[in-house]
């Protein structure tokens, strides 16, 4: 059961966003200097919000939209 | 414009994403009905959102921030006026008849409810445009990719199509799907922070205000005439060939859209399927128009947003978006934002392909060619089609390179094909005396008089092939007057024809004709199920914005 929730679309859709969100985070730490680096913390932390969203509705829900 | 590490790093990734999910619904795909209908089960949230998002192509993202810029405010009109109204029709009234009727595409409905000669004639005209339209979204993908980050042509051509051909040919329709919604949270999230930069830097709404023509910041202002707002039409021109005929034509029987309200569950599914899609529709000009005219503003205090010039010596207005990412985006940020733009491009190439796919395979091949195979059969068959399909495209990208006016070609063709179809649709609905003769002559003249209109008339240079009897403003105001005149015809041709001719038994057309099929009772159930009750409110929530906007 829990497996399947690891092939539901949100879940899927969740973990593309947090990774992006990451990146743009970790990019944004070690790039201070870059024009505008506050953008890219700011979308990071926007992205990863909405990635535990699609996440925890994943998880919330009683039937799975498996892939 | 110059990515690093971080931005490949992001294009990579989404790349990485679609083939994954192509990959993990293989094993769903067991039948031609899997692979080519999704078996009709896919969830409301997700048909909504792939319903948007297959027509949230390249034309869309980069031409209507083109429009942006072009035409201001006005460009809404393609939105309140010239989609959500149709969505909601298709909702209401449509969907039961495609739905209801289980036919697995719109020219297997126009065989249901006609002939076979008018499923087969609608059947290749959309699949050639299928075709033209996936090709011409690999064309100008590739030449943005060379234009601003200096890729190779033939590089971006293969790369994306063998993408879009790796998720398409692994998991069919529903893998396209259901990349079309990550596709369409990517393109809102990949755009909204430019609109939210855009703003800051202008100095929000009184920046604009101050910086932009007044002109350009209206819906209805100077619409009486033609000559007196930045759009080039009047008033009816666009309430009766935007508002009822090319956007009625193109939501309620373009397949490519249809295909996605069609594989719902079950019918209160699929009828609110483009009703809840309507939602995002209204608010998308913010994300799409909004870059277009905070450029014009932005422009007024920097050098760096002035447009190029295109081979004509006329301003590049596609390039809107482009420039914008390029100029308030930093590295990072701006990997997440051309990748939007690629999924744009390949959502619009696989929406293409798979309503190709299906409508050669049911209503071509297995129509003409194999009528009684197995199911197995028609999955490789298919699957040869989706192949067969991408080749096609990359052949039509190839062409369109030749081509300065290809893309304006295929605009025409769009009204051509689609407003005349939309005639033959409302008279054989809602009159149960149209004829399969009716409806297959009044499709050939409607389609016939939209070619000859297009050849008597001229805009911007362009039409007028046999004589000019009339300049239009714009380019847009004739395209609205072709579709108009082209479902004019079709309409007053499919009447008389059918008046003089036989019409199907009435026990034929149950489930096809609305006065001939009982009615869905949707009075019991809650607000936000009643399709009814949802397509007031939408209705109410673009009524508002065109007053707030007058």
């Amino acid at each position: 059961m829990i497996m399947n929730k690891f092939f539901d679309l949100r879940f899927v859709i969740g973990i593309f966003f947090l990774a992006v969100g990451i990146l743009l985070l970790l990019y944004s730490f070690t790039n201070p200097t870059v024009m505008h680096a506050a953008v890219n913390r700011w979308c990071g932390i926007v992205f990863m919000i909405f990635a535990l969203i699609m996440i925890a509705l994943a998880f919330g829900k009683n039937q799975s939209d498996k892939l | 414009m110059h990515l690093h590490l971080v931005d490949y790093a992001i294009i990579g990734l989404y790349f990485l994403f679609v083939i994954g999910i192509g990959f993990l619904l293989k094993k769903r795909i067991k039948t031609g009905n899997d692979f080519l209908m999704s078996t009709r089960n896919i969830p409301l949230w997700i048909t909504s959102l792939a319903f948007i998002s297959a027509n949230l192509g390249a034309q869309e993202v980069l031409g209507m921030a083109a429009n942006g810029a072009k035409y201001g405010l006005y460009t809404a009109h393609f939105y309140w006026m010239g989609a959500v109204l149709a969505m909601l029709f298709l909702g209401v009234f449509m969907m039961p008849f495609y739905y209801g009727s289980k036919a697995r595409s719109v020219p297997e409905f126009l065989k249901l409810r006609f002939d076979e000669k008018t499923r087969t004639f609608n059947a290749l005209t959309f699949a050639v445009m299928t075709i033209f339209s996936s090709g011409i979204s690999l064309y100008a993908l590739a030449m943005l990719m060379q234009t601003i980050l200096g890729w190779d042509f033939n590089v971006s051509i293969w790369l994306a199509a063998g993408i879009v051909l790796a998720y398409t040919f692994l998991g069919g329709l529903t893998s396209a799907v259901y990349n079309e919604v990550l596709q369409f949270f990517l393109i809102v999230l990949g755009i909204a922070p430019l609109v939210y930069i855009g703003f800051q830097q202008v100095g929000g709404i009184d920046g604009i205000l101050a910086n932009v023509d007044n002109a350009k910041l209206h819906l209805w202002k100077g619409m009486g005439s033609a000559a007196t707002n930045p759009m080039g039409t009047d008033a009816f021109s666009l309430i009766f060939g935007l508002g009822f005929v090319l956007a009625f034509g193109y939501w309620c029987t373009d397949f490519l859209v249809v295909q996605r309200a069609m594989i719902s569950h079950n019918l209160n599914d699929a009828r609110r399927t483009p009703i809840i899609a309507a939602l995002p529709k209204i608010f998308m000009p913010l994300i799409v128009i909004i870059p277009g005219i905070l450029l014009l503003a932005l422009n007024n205090h920097s050098a760096a947003f002035d447009l190029p010039l295109n081979v004509n010596g006329q301003k590049d207005y596609n390039m809107v978006l482009p420039i914008m990412l390029k100029n308030l985006y930093p590295s990072g940020i701006l990997g997440v934002g051309i990748t939007a733009l690629i999924a744009s491009f390949m959502s619009g190439m696989a929406g293409n392909v798979t309503a190709f796919n299906t409508v050669f395979t049911f209503d071509i091949y297995q129509t003409h060619i194999k009528k009684h195979a197995s199911e197995k059969h028609y999955l490789y068959v298919g699957k040869a089609t989706t192949v067969v399909g991408i080749l096609l495209s990359i052949i039509t990208a190839y062409v369109a390179r030749g081509f300065n006016s290809i893309m304006d070609l295929l605009q025409l063709v769009f009204s051509f094909v689609n407003a005349p179809l939309f005639a033959t649709f409302f008279l054989g609905m809602f009159w149960k005396k149209t004829s399969s003769n009716g409806a297959f002559w009044g499709l050939l003249s409607g389609t016939g008089a939209a070619a000859l209109t297009y050849s008597l008339t001229t805009a911007e240079g362009k039409g007028g092939s046999i004589a000019n009897l009339h300049t239009f403003y714009s380019g847009t105001s004739q395209a609205f007057n072709i579709a108009s005149i082209s479902f004019v015809v079709c309409f007053i041709v499919t009447t008389l024809i059918s008046l003089v001719t036989k019409p199907k038994p009435e026990n034929e057309l149950v489930g096809l004709v609305y006065s001939l099929t009982p009615r869905q009772r949707d009075k019991n159930r809650v607000w936000y199920k009643n399709p009814v009750w949802l397509a007031v409110i939408m209705l109410l929530i673009t009524l508002f914005f065109n007053i707030l906007f007058y």
